[in-house]
């Protein structure tokens, strides 16, 4: 019985084994169409791994930029888990990952009820000051969904009296005097709003708040704080404005691309914009940097009356250690920032609904990349 | 099904007093129907249930099956990582996932299987007293645990006091963790099912007690134990909370327990839950076809031992 027991045991311990082992053999990484991209410059091209973690709003342009620039250096490998930016900095300051992702710099005061600064937390883990670079940016889209308006015009004050429920119906006189010649439904407007603690959120209300002072009171925050019905991440209010008709959020560009939505023009006082990556880089153009030398940290400009310029807006950084600890994992941050950075693959973001950095920023940017050491 | 000769059939318990025997005249027919019908109610009332069970797992089979089946009939699905793909690129496969989800799981039973056996070993056959009581009350706490305290456990001890960092490794603790109590339990249920005539048996002729438990109690118990360990690690591999505290997500295959990171099915969903393109949501879809089939052989291959696996006796 023994023996005939030990027999059994082996032969499915074996099976497993032998499944794992036969899965692994066969396993590939390589998903490229063609073999190689030829010319991968190897000074360009480190090889090893890196570990990023945070926003959730920088996930498609991250990804992509990952994606490509896997394809030039095949040894290197990027990993990106979209946990939140909360998240991203606090693995970043626990030194669990290379890099983290954040819709917000780091931040130089102390949160409310907490004794840490992020910022000085970031340059204790590092040994060396940690800098905020400024990557991508991401439009916040007005998205409407209302039969036969293709065009719609928002001022910040409509758009602030429409979020806290003092519009209540598409066809109220605020919004049909400045959207002249379209026929408004006399149909309920109903708000979508994101139920999870949003950078996206977060920034909206800023908006709302710097542009439309007088009719949005509540202080910017990740939380919402107007009026209608809560759904969970972007994907969950671009789905419900979707569905329904008279619907209205505001979630990043490409998920009311994505998602065929209307995109509202917003008008600040100069003018309907309509959402274009170069309207948006206007507004980046004119933020005002409050952070010192290659910490690049900027401040929006919500309330801008700048002719052409989207204003609302998010500016998602990588937080990195400008003398990392490891060199090899130094040469790859910079070798893969470098490529992220680049004016084609900045270009290529925009298709996937992200704005360019405008070229004096990209510049301070690029300045900054090579900085690191 | 027998409901109308039940008056006049002559049944093994016709003679008791309740029974409805030959009419007497007592009315007893008439009870007779009575229990007839509240028979068949019953029989109604189960048949419904059992109904409502299953319509919820019907459900879950069906629209992960017509949603993800089609992934796993590429077979590049089975072959390739997810490396350099974004979410709106059709192609690559989830084999790192599901090598990661494989790797784990095993690791988990080689450090778990034995503790749990013996643990179970002990509380069964030596046992008493104190210390008996005792293992049997950690292990029931144990069982009791919620994965995520699990796993914030193993991260307080893993990242915050020692600094390590986050690794394969650390999830397969946590895992350990959860799997334990279920071996203890499922295998000490085995080795009471063993007659005690074995046991008598060895002792009378002179069998030392841990010869007896080597040779005569485990091989008698072998498949019901193999069982319990296919079923715990069914259970482990599909839990969420660990991988998402301690084992980060990467789209590239990753063999290395102790440094890196390693993805699994789990995460893999986790990872790509909130999108809308297509070609994301049909690789959400399909790695969780994959994860509810891998549980499945798992359970089935459990049965399969446990009905031919029998020891003849």
């Amino acid at each position: 019985m023994k023996t005939q027991s030990r027999q059994r045991f082996a032969s499915i311990t074996g099976v497993a084994l032998v499944g794992v082992l036969a899965l692994s053999a066969c396993g590939s990484d390589n998903n490229a169409a063609a073999p190689g991209n030829g010319a991968a410059n190897a000074a360009d091209c480190p090889t090893g791994t890196l570990n990023g973690e945070g926003s959730s709003a920088q996930k498609n342009a991250i990804e992509q930029a990952i994606s490509d620039f896997q394809a030039t250096c095949s040894g290197a490998t990027i990993n990106y888990n979209p946990t939140g930016s909360g998240a991203g900095i606090k693995q970043f300051i626990a030194g669990q990952v290379n890099f983290a992702g954040s819709d917000s710099a780091l931040k130089d005061v102390a949160k409310a009820g907490s004794p840490s600064i992020e910022q000085a937390d970031a340059d204790k883990t590092c040994g060396s000051p940690a800098w905020n670079l400024p990557m991508v940016t991401g439009p916040i889209a007005v998205a409407y969904n209302v039969k036969g308006v293709d065009k719609l015009i928002m001022t910040p004050s409509v758009t602030a009296k429409i979020f806290n429920g003092v519009i209540t119906t598409w066809n109220d006189p605020a919004i049909a005097a400045i959207n002249p010649g379209a026929t408004l439904p006399a149909e309920a407007i109903k708000v979508f709003f994101r139920s999870d603690e949003s950078g996206t959120t977060e920034n909206f209300t800023k908006y709302l708040h710097a542009a439309a002072a007088a009719d949005w009171a509540a202080d910017p925050a990740k939380k919402w704080s107007g009026k209608g019905e809560g759904k969970e991440k972007s994907a969950g209010v671009a789905n419900a404005v979707k569905s329904t008709e008279g619907g209205i959020t505001y979630a990043e560009w490409s998920y009311a691309k994505d998602n065929k939505l209307g995109i509202a023009q917003i008008d600040n006082g100069a003018g309907p914009v309509e959402l274009t990556g170069e309207a948006v880089g206007k507004a980046v153009a004119v933020a005002t940097q409050s952070g010192t030398g290659n910490n690049i940290k900027l401040q929006l400009d919500y309330a801008t009356k700048e002719a052409g310029a989207y204003p609302i807006l998010l500016v998602t950084y990588e937080i990195v250690c400008s003398k990392a600890k490891d060199p090899a994992k130094a040469t790859l941050v910079k070798a893969f920032l470098k490529s992220f950075a680049a004016a084609d693959e900045q270009a290529k973001l925009q298709a996937i609904g992200y704005a360019p950095l405008p070229s004096a920023v990209q510049t301070k940017v690029a300045s900054a990349i090579e900085a690191l050491s | 099904m027998t409901t109308i000769d039940l008056a006049s059939d002559a049944r093994p318990n016709a003679g008791r007093p309740d029974a409805p025997g030959p009419n007497l005249g007592l009315g007893l027919e008439h009870r007779s129907r009575g229990r007839a019908v509240r028979n068949q109610l019953a029989r109604i009332v189960m048949w419904t249930a059992f109904a409502i069970a299953m319509v919820p797992l019907a459900w879950i089979l069906w629209s992960v099956i017509s949603k993800g089946g089609a992934m796993l009939l590429d077979s590049h699905w089975w072959t390739n990582s997810q490396r350099g793909i974004t979410n709106r690129v059709v192609g690559g496969g989830a084999v790192h996932a599901i090598q990661g989800t494989l790797m784990q799981g095993l690791v988990t039973a080689v450090i778990a299987v034995p503790i749990g056996v013996m643990t179970a070993i002990y509380l069964v056959e030596y046992g008493r007293g104190r210390l008996a009581t005792a293992v049997s009350f950690m292990v029931d706490i144990l069982t009791g645990i919620p994965s995520i305290v699990a796993a914030l456990f193993i991260y307080a001890l893993w990242v915050t006091t020692f600094g390590f960092q986050r690794v394969a490794f650390a999830v397969v603790l946590a895992l350990v963790l959860l799997m334990i109590p279920v071996v203890v339990r499922s295998t000490e249920e085995m080795l009471k099912l063993v007659p005690n005539e074995l046991r008598e048996g060895a002792f009378a002729l002179g069998v030392p007690r841990w010869k007896t438990v080597v040779r005569v109690v485990l091989p008698t118990a072998f498949s019901g134990i193999i069982t319990g360990v296919l079923l715990g690690l069914a259970r482990v591999m599909g839990e969420t909370a660990p991988l998402l505290i301690l084992g980060p997500y990467t789209k590239n295959i990753a063999t290395n327990l102790f440094g890196g990171l390693m993805p699994t099915l789990p995460t893999m969903i986790n990872q790509d839950r909130t999108e809308v393109l297509q070609p994301a949501v049909d690789r959400v879809w399909g790695a969780a076809a994959t994860l509810i089939l891998l549980i499945l052989i798992l359970n089935l291959a459990g049965r399969l031992i446990a009905h031919f696996g029998r020891p003849k006796t």
